[in-house]
């Protein structure tokens, strides 16, 4: 380094500030995670909104026939993309309050203190240790003309994945089960946040347990409780493998989803450019309830 | 005591409704287990039921059987291979994910660099951008690159994930600055404070990473199940898919290896259950 360049102009103090040894050092320590970064996850996700422009060429891409915004205009007009999101948001509506309600009982349960409550916890949360594709089969098998779940409700609801009206409503199950545990940790560390002291307060007041229960507990695990609500919103939008290994979308596309869509279209059909535009529209409707969220809870956060 | 001594606490029993309520919570919570036990009760008991006993519905058969577990521990070497295939490709991914997003956070939020903030702001933003969205453009990358039916195929694209960057990003930002500005007179290098005094602070959150993401990706299922193309080179989730083509009429036996398959993470649950259960409720941060 020269003396003068400490006079030098701005663009060099700036040089200088880039490339001297702790921003090496600095930019050595990032290096790694962003090179990682940028091939797998930020180069497909540009490549996917460049794929989702062409009649993508599986065995020769650089014969793939550019065709603009013809694959979106097809995805408006396309059946099968209304009825997947549909049946996800369907999916979505059934799965989410049934695993608040599940997993708020199981949290708000063990906070109290029962007895048994690290076999209580262990059975609860077990399930979600589990892969999605033992899961689909195990419940296959409870749901099969043998299967515990046909024998003891069946006289009710028949064979559940043979119906329209029932398979989706199965799947749920299945998830309510398989997930309940993951967000039942989550609020039993929202529930032993709250102060004792608050629910002191409350009984000197004369409030009972459900008057606790609505002025204190609900306000006060407010955060825990929305992050369940969006982040299983989030999560249960991205439904697969249920549908893959159970299903297989039917019965007459009643299951159908969007992401098993996608895999259909990418890994099945090899429709390679119209399902990186059906992955474009997933990630824009994602990104939209993001949003949507952040404004309705930085809303009644600060109200 | 006499009888009439049993007639007075009787009647001195009123309803109480905080009994009540203590009860109804009991038969909830156990009510819950129960149903949450089932399932996994049907997995065990079918393992051990033989064939002839298939037929028709019975909690737990009269006749118990091991041939199935059996069987599949000893004849089944394709088992073997899925568990090992599934073995490196989640230590690796939690190796990796602990070296590089250690680093990149230490970077990010202890050292000043220029454009460390919009770096770190794309990183969060990604958090938006569900995976399975990129499988297609992902898979011919990972095709161009010769990587189909390989463990880095899984490994990378699990690696660039947001997650870990975040929560050691919340970690790292809370660590007084005293510790290290006294380290920096004493002549510690940038690496020695990383080594040295940011990691082991850390060493709960990281080991809580850790396990979370080894059981995740052990139970990674749609990326696999495309980049995986050759039995052998398969993972026990997408190999269990197999199981049930060939198995589909033999419960027993299906069940049987379905069981075998998931001991592995039951017993890392067992083990670690509080320690799991911990790094799940770590991530409430991240909504």
């Amino acid at each position: 380094m020269s003396v003068e360049s400490d006079t030098g102009p701005a663009f060099a103090a700036d040089l200088r500030q880039w490339i001297d040894r702790e921003t090496l050092e600095a930019y050595a320590f990032a290096l790694p995670y962003l090179a990682i970064f940028a091939v797998f996850l930020v180069y497909p996700l540009l490549k996917g909104l460049y794929m989702s422009f062409f009649e993508w060429n599986l065995l020769n891409p650089a014969q793939s026939e550019f065709v603009g915004l013809q694959n979106y205009a097809t995805l408006l007009q396309d059946p099968m993309f209304w009825q997947a999101l549909k049946n996800t948001t369907w999916f979505v509506v059934l799965t989410v309050p049934l695993l608040l309600l599940v997993s708020l009982a199981m949290a708000l349960g063990i906070n109290r203190g029962v007895k048994g409550t690290k076999v209580l916890k262990f059975f609860y949360f077990v399930p979600y240790v589990m892969t999605v594709s033992i899961v689909g089969f195990l419940w296959l098998q409870l749901y099969s003309a043998n299967g515990a779940f046909t024998h003891h409700v069946g006289w009710l609801v028949g064979n559940v994945l043979g119906q329209e009206a029932f398979a989706m409503p199965a799947l749920a199950l299945v998830t309510v089960w398989w997930q309940a545990g993951f967000y039942f940790a989550i609020l039993l560390a929202g529930r032993q946040g709250v102060s004792e002291r608050l629910y002191e307060a409350a009984q000197l007041d004369g409030a009972g347990p459900l008057r606790q229960f609505k002025d204190v507990t609900l306000p006060q695990m407010r955060n825990s409780i929305m992050f369940v609500l969006i982040a299983g919103t989030v999560f249960q939008f991205r439904v697969f493998g249920q549908v893959q290994t159970m299903t297989t979308g039917g019965p007459n596309g009643s299951t159908n989803t969007l992401v098993y869509y996608l895999y259909q279209l990418g890994f099945q059909t090899f429709d390679l450019g119209y399902g990186a535009a059906v992955g474009y529209v997933i990630l824009i409707i994602l990104v939209g309830v993001s949003i949507i969220n952040y404004y309705l809870v930085g809303q009644g956060v600060e109200g | 005591m006499s009888f009439a001594d049993t007639a007075k606490d009787l009647i001195d029993v009123r309803v109480d409704v905080q009994t009540l309520y203590e009860v109804g919570v009991y038969v909830v919570l156990y009510g819950l287990a129960l149903l949450w036990f089932i399932p996994l009760l049907r997995m065990f008991a079918l393992s051990v039921t033989p064939s002839t006993q298939l037929f028709g519905f019975q909690w737990v058969p009269t006749r118990v059987t091991l041939a199935f577990w059996i069987e599949t521990i000893t004849t089944s070497d394709l088992l073997g291979r899925w568990i090992l295939n599934t073995f490196i490709i989640a230590s690796t991914t939690t190796a990796l994910i602990v070296v590089v997003d250690s680093m990149v956070a230490f970077s990010l939020t202890r050292l000043e660099w220029p454009g460390r903030k919009a770096i770190l702001g794309i990183i969060i933003a990604s958090f938006m951008v569900p995976p399975q969205i990129n499988v297609i453009p992902l898979f011919t990358l990972i095709n161009r690159l010769g990587w189909v039916n390989s463990y880095q195929a899984l490994v990378f694209p699990f690696v660039a994930g947001p997650l870990g960057v975040f929560l050691l990003v919340q970690f790292f930002r809370d660590i007084p600055e005293d510790l290290e500005e006294s380290a920096r007179l004493d002549g510690f290098s940038t690496f020695r404070i990383y080594a040295q005094i940011i990691l082991p602070l850390s060493l709960p959150v990281i080991t809580a990473l850790a396990l979370f993401v080894f059981v995740w990706s052990w139970n990674q299922y749609l990326w696999p199940l495309i980049v995986l193309q050759n039995e052998a080179a398969y993972t026990l989730p997408v190999g269990a898919t197999t199981l049930q083509s060939v198995y589909a009429q033999e419960s027993n036996r299906l069940m049987a290896n379905l069981a075998l398959i998931s001991l592995p993470l039951f017993i890392v649950f067992l083990l670690f259950q509080d320690k799991l259960i911990s790094s799940v409720q770590m991530q409430a941060g991240t909504g």
